[in-house]
């Protein structure tokens, strides 16, 4: 119901279509440029704008800072993966799963957390992370544990412009998706829920479905970029769901801007591409990487598009 | 049948009895008036009918219908709609934002051209047609108010609780204030239940005026009635 | 087997209070979650390896050293990065998550990889109860441990500054109109806060050896004690330690060791959900 009338676009976004056709199409052009090693990076840094955005459309949007993103990322690559492993499933079939389980988790973290406000639900959400990264170790028969589980290739012959091309769609798809639902009616109850709950449930807006719809929509998107990656990686690890990852996309959202469209997509590309070319220093990269975001959140929160403001004072906590 | 009655309003927090057996009638079409001394539970009576508490005891009835104990959002559907005492526009939306949140989740829904127009015309309404655009925490305090009655307004209700919208304000803005509640009932049909403490704007604009002190009733009756009850002017001067 | 599952969590339960004292007084007082908490502990055990093994002074005087090289750094990273996020609890969690990893990056770089440990204080076992063997080392942590939580309670509760903590905690504008500079109490709360972390680090590194990335566990514990007993209340500390100790190596013993650390923040989820000012908690942070 909400989501019918809520999702109608004026035209006046048609530039976003335009030029999302137009980046869009000069990169499937790169195969022709790049060597198999830039490409991906590319592909790497297009995983992160999917995961960073979808982030970005809870924390930023409906101010629900969650550290379980890299969870459900991990829960449609394992999902996905397990699947093909052991029930011989077609991987794109497989990342279907992945996608609708990890929104079906989704709704149930966002029930769980729907009580609590601020740092409690973040601490919730991290605690489902913990959880689930410990389950996936212990469980060595199913996932591999740390070993890592090998999983097949979405298409017959290996190919990086394959990939290239799929992940592109994928995050088109994806930011289509977060771009309409912002932009929308939908996306006004979200920045309501997030200014003021109480005041917006005085004005008629239902806030429990908002916040959890924000959950579903979020954690089904961090799902499908999993499920992907993880059959782009042909191995997919505990890594993948961990506190690690998470510092990763966070720090992409947060130094190109949380609360903005276009913040999660140029902090993932700067800083994918940036920590790439530190590697080749040796080993610095990720603590370069942090004393950015750490200079960046602390002495520009209202950041590139930042608006950490946004966050702690204004929403009560419990 | 009254518009919206109370009946036996309890509401307990712990051991502190903050309303004890309200009882109250407002009909439609008119303006009454609420007053009491600081902590008699006025707001508290509000945040009953209003759904962002739930009495411990007791009901309300609006319209013939019990609400007693819905959610702030049903509420809101079902008609009534509230300013809250100190005012809270969503600080980093535009004013138009936040008049459109209340137009989006109307029991009707419009078409977006409708849901524009109907944005615009709440905002020429409360005289911050201009203001369209600025962010709300960029916002004056007497805009802030008039863009808290415009939202509660763009609800489409039936009933308008006011918390203290004069608060703070001047001379002359009360008297803008004033002015646009009368407004709200004269032209747009709204009956209009109101918090007060500036007496002068109280006596002048409502029919009807209920005292509470220490979250019972004290009385109900004409301001002029209400103005000249030996016991209210105690509980006022007992709470000097 | 039950009886030295419980030993084991009563030790270990006493060093999870010491370090959740940490985690609850920052958050009491300046309402800052600290997510680096765990890399103060690091950095203390590393420190007092340095000190007693590279550079073989005493064991004592290393301990001493790290923990008060710790409060220093704590009082420097307060200034530098903290002072922005004051009752801001949001901000200060994403700015000490990006901390963590900043961290934890640089002890990789400067310590390497590899597991480092102080040498023992005191060697051999002693029986307990005639039951079993319990090693020394862990019995004289289990005591320092105690003795430490004990000081800082004779602190809180005694000491003028112990007021002034208590004050501030309780309401931090009235101590500010009462003359308490809260500048510089936070501060020191936080070099406080910080310092427990590294009591906990140099008491129970010659146990467990630290490890670059040994930080975060040590946090996310500190976190599900101090829910689990209540924000703002010490002896939600002290027992809530001492029952995930419990718990967790009960449900080790007799579930699954491998499961060890699922049981705490299953806790924190329940406790969050149904009573979520934990068993001694008030009811705001």
């Amino acid at each position: 119901m909400i989501i019918d009338s809520g999702l109608r676009v004026s035209l006046r976004h048609r530039n976003f279509f335009i030029v999302l056709i137009l980046v869009g199409a000069t990169f499937c052009l790169l195969p022709y440029w790049l060597d198999d090693y830039r490409l991906h990076v590319v592909i790497v840094s297009l995983f992160y704008v999917m995961m960073a955005s979808s982030w970005n459309l809870l924390a930023g949007y409906t101010g629900q800072v969650s550290f379980a993103h890299a969870a459900f990322a991990g829960i449609g690559a394992y999902t996905s993966g397990i699947l093909a492993v052991k029930a011989g499933m077609n991987p794109w079939l497989g990342v279907m799963m992945g996608t609708i389980l990890a929104g079906f988790l989704g709704v149930c973290l966002g029930f769980l957390c729907i009580k609590m406000g601020g740092i409690y639900l973040s601490l919730t959400t991290l605690a489902f992370s913990e959880i689930l990264h410990i389950i996936i170790i212990n469980e060595y028969e199913v996932t591999r544990g740390t070993m890592g589980l090998q999983v097949p290739a979405l298409m017959v012959e290996y190919s990086k412009a394959a990939y290239l091309y799929i992940m592109l769609a994928a995050t088109v798809l994806t930011l289509i998706i977060i771009y309409t639902v912002i932009h929308s009616n939908l996306g006004l109850n979200f920045r309501a829920v997030q200014n003021d709950e109480s005041a917006a449930a005085s004005l008629g807006v239902h806030v429990v479905q908002i916040r959890v719809l924000a959950f579903t929509v979020s954690c089904a998107l961090a799902g499908f970029a999993g499920g992907l990656y993880g059959h782009y990686l042909l191995l997919i690890t505990p890594e993948i769901p961990s506190l690690d990852q998470q510092f990763l996309v966070l720090a992409m959202a947060v130094i190109g801007g949380m609360g903005s469209f276009l913040g999660p997509i140029i902090g993932s590309f700067v800083l994918e591409i940036l920590s790439e070319y530190i590697r080749a220093y040796g080993e610095y990269h990720v603590l370069v990487f942090g004393l950015v975001a750490l200079a960046m959140a602390r002495f520009s929160p209202n950041g590139l598009t930042g608006l950490m403001d946004r966050l702690g004072s204004r929403r009560s906590s419990i | 049948m009254a518009f919206l009655e109370g009946v036996g309003i309890t509401k307990r927090f712990g051991g502190i009895v903050a309303l004890n057996s309200v009882n109250f009638r407002i009909e439609r079409g008119q303006i009454v008036g609420l007053i009491g001394p600081n902590g008699a539970g006025k707001t508290t009576l509000f945040n009953a009918v209003a759904g962002a508490y739930k009495p411990t005891s007791g009901q309300v009835l609006f319209d013939g219908q019990d609400m007693t104990g819905l959610a702030s959002y049903e509420m809101c559907r079902h008609g009534i709609a509230r300013t809250f005492q100190v005012a809270r526009p969503f600080p980093d939306m535009t004013c138009r934002e936040n008049v459109l949140v209340a137009i989006i989740n109307r029991r009707q829904s419009n078409s977006p051209a409708e849901q524009n127009r109907l944005a615009e015309e709440t905002l020429e309404f409360v005289g911050l047609g201009d203001q369209r655009r600025t962010q709300a925490k960029n916002l004056n305090l007497i805009e802030k108010k008039k863009l808290e009655m415009a939202r509660a307004l763009a609800t489409d209700p039936k009933l308008v609780l006011l918390d203290e919208v004069l608060g703070g304000l001047n001379t002359q803005e009360i008297g803008q204030a004033i002015e646009l509640v009368r407004r709200l009932r004269d032209e747009r049909g709204q009956t209009v239940f109101w918090i007060e403490h500036v007496m002068g704007a109280v006596m002048n604009a409502a029919e009807k005026v209920i005292v509470l002190n220490e979250g019972t009733k004290l009385m109900e009756g004409t301001p002029s009635e209400v103005v000249t009850d030996e016991r209210v002017i105690q509980a006022y001067l007992g709470h000097a | 087997m039950f009886s030295l599952a419980i030993m084991n969590g009563l030790a270990i339960g006493v060093i999870y209070a010491l370090a959740a004292l940490g985690v609850s007084l920052v958050v009491g007082i300046m309402n800052v979650i600290n997510f680096a908490h765990g890399e103060f502990y690091v950095l203390a055990g590393y420190f007092s390896f340095l000190f007693a093994d590279a550079l073989g002074w005493n064991p004592y005087l290393s301990m001493l050293v790290a923990v008060g090289l710790v409060f220093l750094f704590g009082i420097f990273i307060e200034y530098i990065f903290i002072r922005p996020t004051y009752g801001n609890d949001m901000y200060s969690l994403i700015l000490t998550f990006i901390l963590v990893i900043v961290l934890q990056n640089a002890y990789l770089l400067i310590f390497g990889p590899y597991p480092h440990k102080p040498p023992n204080w005191v060697t051999g076992a002693t029986s307990i109860f005639n039951l079993f063997y319990y090693g020394n080392q862990r019995l004289a942590a289990a005591v320092a441990g105690a003795m430490v939580i004990t000081a800082v309670f004779a602190l809180i509760k005694k000491t003028w500054f112990g007021r002034i903590i208590r004050a501030a905690s309780q309401d931090r504008e009235m101590a500010e109109l009462n003359g308490v500079n809260t500048a510089q109490l936070n501060m020191l709360s936080f070099g406080l806060g910080c310092a427990l972390a590294g009591t906990a680090g140099v008491i129970l590194t010659p146990v467990f050896p630290v490890t670059p990335s040994a930080g975060v566990p040590v946090a996310l514990t500190a976190f599900v004690v101090v829910v689990l007993g209540g924000m703002g209340s010490m002896w939600g500390c002290v027992v809530g330690g001492l029952l995930l100790g419990l718990v967790e190596n009960l449900g080790a013993a007799f579930i699954s060791t491998g499961y060890k650390h699922i049981f705490g923040f299953i806790i924190l989820i329940l406790v969050l959900l149904v009573r979520p000012a934990g068993l001694f908690g008030r009811k705001e942070i």
